[in-house]
């Protein structure tokens, strides 16, 4: 079932004279990872928070779970997990108490042992179901507070900034279990600013000061970001000015060759599954040794800056 | 019937995490109840069952001319003026006075006698070098009654010395008695002026005899004082110092401990920011609140059922009432003092601030209750205050029920009752707006 389990229509929050959210126009479909990223600031919580219902939209429309939050019931908001930025929970309380504090506020039933259990060892922390939440570190803060999130087996989870401030190595932990989350039905809206994280989503929203700039699938941002595939080619032979130029002139090239080397250029094309071909009998043409011809995949960073910069300019 | 469970659970999620949080605070629980057993205890070996002794200093011209009367009076007032020495230097003993070597002089008028003869009244000089408005008092009641007690032994000595001198005048009105009916018996018959006169004359002076045997025959006491005092209250109950302040000590421990915890309650949750999550998950402020108080009033009536228990045990406090009346007055009390904290903790923006409205609460509490000053000394409008205060309601309840023996006071039930009920409702509507605050 590919419904939409969240969309928005010109969905405006200003505070005062600043804007937070402009005119954001967007559709969750269920059962996807969808990544929000966006720089510090640039209304990513406040999108979540219009999302929850903790916030009312100053305009437009926004419908989670087929109503608007504002109206959610108490069943409704039985099926939605919501993990804040911060460790909020009682650094008094134990792991274990901590969890079933969550599950009660859920109303989650009295025989839970088991689910609760089975979501520690998901989340790693089953041999420190007794330990008090102060005495945690930042990443086991983090898994606890994702379990408590799961804890009443919610339909649809909003994580905000899961992974901040923690290793590269827990970071790629933490998306794997989004991966699981995803296998067994949940839909993710997860915000973050680790702009790699995108490539583990299957849609990707990029805010930027309070506008949605785009949704597309992790290659399609790419794609967006340079204007089609990006070619790299090595030859043996020096590649000279008049090859960059008869490069730039066949009709399958986008732009300009970006010069990586005497030897190295990139080239932008429409489609690299049929480009390729061209570009090898290009190579023959002009005597030219390839030693290398592969599609490159641009990091996230170097994606996200570039479109930033491209609506930069744009303004 | 499932909303119905979840609503029960969801109660239980505050109920068994505050609990868990107090009791996994042993010291905390161990200074809340040996804390005021402590202090009780203390406060009974601290104050004796009696008014302050207090060391005087007679200053006399002569002191071998009055030392044996000084001696008389004091042992009179063996509980307040224990200690005394005799001073000739006025100057020498407000030194004393000033020095806190003493707490009273009294400088006894020189040639009293000659003064009251001369139709004046010999005045004492009492000083004293206190503050406190209390003590001030205190030493102008000891220093009256030292004067009257003076007064009255002046008195019985002229009484009884009168006494003794009308026994003379009495043998010589018997003698004129007897000569005045030799006289009427010598009168001739039809001298009817004379002999009426003479019979008047010997009834004067019978009634007048008869008057002096009923003065001689009067003890000097009862003719100083005729009149004494005999006070007996409705309840024959004598409490000790410790025992009078017990139930007071109760009540503000358990004002104060249920305000201190309950003001920090949603304060801290709001800081912290688990309350963006309670506005988005299932859970409503009411049930928030209720699994608060719940929670609350379990702790607090656990706390009050242990410092009763020692109290009556150890330091023989009676509950001359009805337990089950004991028991509705403290939870009562409970419910509106957590009304109270968790309204302070509603409208505080930090932790700081919240001790500090209970801190001032508990100061109020001290001294509009009636813990210390009875609330009928207290002036029309400021009594208000007083009855706005759990506290108030709770002293006069358990009082009348420990000490007593009456049942619950039906008015002052209600009162606090409806105290308790309006601050839960107005709480609620905070603690709704607190939570929805965000959709405006």
């Amino acid at each position: 079932m590919l419904d939409n389990i969240i969309e928005t229509q010109d969905l405006t929050k200003t505070f005062g004279a600043g804007v937070a959210v402009q005119s954001l126009s967007m559709q969750v479909p269920r059962g996807t990872i969808f990544g929000f990223v966006g720089p510090s600031g640039c209304g990513k919580t406040t999108t979540v928070r219009l999302l929850t219902g903790f916030y009312k939209p100053t305009s437009g429309t926004l419908s989670v779970l087929g109503k608007p939050p504002t109206d959610f019931l108490k069943s409704d908001r039985e099926k939605i997990g919501y993990l804040i930025q911060q460790f909020v929970l009682y650094p008094d309380l134990t792991v274990w108490e901590n969890l079933n504090f969550a599950a009660s506020l859920y109303g989650v039933g009295l025989f839970r042992r088991g689910r609760l259990n089975k979501l520690l060892d998901f989340v790693e922390l089953r041999g420190d179901k007794y330990k008090l939440a102060r005495d945690l570190s930042g990443g086991m803060k983090r898994r606890l507070s994702l379990a408590a999130t799961l804890v009443h087996n919610p339909e649809l989870l909003f994580l905000d900034e899961p992974t901040a401030g923690i290793d590269p190595l827990l970071r790629r932990k933490f998306w794997d279990y989004f991966k699981g989350l995803q296998a067994e039905g949940h839909t993710l809206f997860i915000t973050t600013q680790y702009v790699g994280e995108a490539a583990f989503c299957d849609l990707v929203g990029v805010m930027y000061d309070g506008r949605l700039l785009m949704i597309e699938t992790p290659d399609g941002l790419r794609r967006k970001a340079y204007g089609g595939d990006v070619i790299g080619i090595r030859t043996n032979e020096e590649l000279r000015f008049e090859h960059r130029q008869q490069l730039e002139s066949l009709p399958i090239v986008r732009g300009k060759v970006k010069i990586v080397s005497d030897q190295e250029i990139e080239v932008i094309v429409d489609d690299a599954s049929t480009a390729v071909a061209t570009l090898l009998e290009w190579s023959q043409a002009q005597k030219l040794t390839v030693a290398m011809m592969e599609q490159k995949s641009p990091s996230f960073d170097d994606v996200f800056i570039r479109l930033i910069e491209t609506e930069v300019a744009h303004d | 019937m499932i909303r119905f469970f979840k609503f029960l659970i969801r109660l239980s999620s505050f109920m068994g995490k505050e609990l868990i949080e107090i009791f996994r605070q042993p010291k905390l629980i161990l200074t809340l109840v040996l804390g005021p057993f402590l202090i009780m205890f203390l406060f009974g070996l601290a104050y004796p069952d009696q008014g302050r002794t207090l060391r005087t200093t007679f200053v006399v011209t002569d002191p071998n001319s009055i030392k044996e009367q000084i001696n008389t009076f004091t042992r009179s007032f063996s509980s307040s003026l224990v200690n005394y020495d005799i001073e000739t230097d006025k100057v020498l003993a407000l030194e004393k006075l000033a020095n806190n070597q003493t707490d009273m002089v009294i400088v006894i008028p020189d040639a009293p006698l000659k003064t009251i003869q001369n139709n004046q009244q010999a005045e004492f000089l009492v000083y004293h070098n206190e503050i406190d408005p209390f003590q001030i008092g205190y030493i102008q009641s000891v220093a009256r009654i030292y004067v009257d007690e003076i007064n009255r032994q002046f008195l019985q000595s002229m009484v009884d010395q009168e006494q003794g001198d009308s026994k003379s005048l009495q043998e010589n009105l018997e003698a004129a008695i007897i000569k005045t009916q030799a006289i009427r018996k010598a009168i001739p018959p039809g001298d009817v002026t004379t002999a009426t006169q003479v019979a008047d004359l010997e009834k004067d002076l019978t009634d007048l005899h008869e008057k002096l045997t009923t003065f001689r025959s009067l003890a000097s006491g009862v003719v100083v004082s005729p009149f004494s005092e005999k006070v007996s209250g409705l309840f024959n109950v004598l409490l000790s110092v410790t025992g009078f302040f017990a139930p007071a000590v109760i009540v503000l421990l358990l004002q104060h401990v249920s305000i201190t915890f309950a003001s920090l309650s949603i304060v801290r949750e709001t800081r912290s920011g688990i309350m963006e999550l309670f506005r988005v998950s299932p859970i409503t402020a009411f049930e928030t609140l209720v699994g608060k108080y719940l929670s609350y009033l379990f702790f607090g009536s656990v706390l009050a059922g242990v410092i009763t228990a020692l109290a009556v045990w150890l330091l023989k406090v009676p509950i001359l009432g009805r337990l089950q009346d004991y028991v509705l007055a403290v939870v009562v009390l409970l419910f509106a003092s957590l009304g109270v904290g968790f309204l302070i903790s509603l409208i505080s923006e930090t932790d700081t601030q919240a001790v500090q409205y209970s801190m001032l609460l508990l100061l109020a509490s001290i001294f509009f209750s009636g813990f210390f000053l009875d609330l009928r000394m207290m002036k029309e409008p400021i009594t208000y205050i007083a009855w706005s205060l759990p506290a108030t309601y709770g002293i006069r309840m358990l009082q009348d029920i420990m000490l007593r023996g009456t049942s619950l006071p039906p008015l002052i039930f209600l009162g606090i009752a409806a105290i308790g009920i309006v601050l839960f409702l107005v709480d609620w509507i905070l603690l709704r707006k607190k939570m929805e605050s965000q959709y405006a």
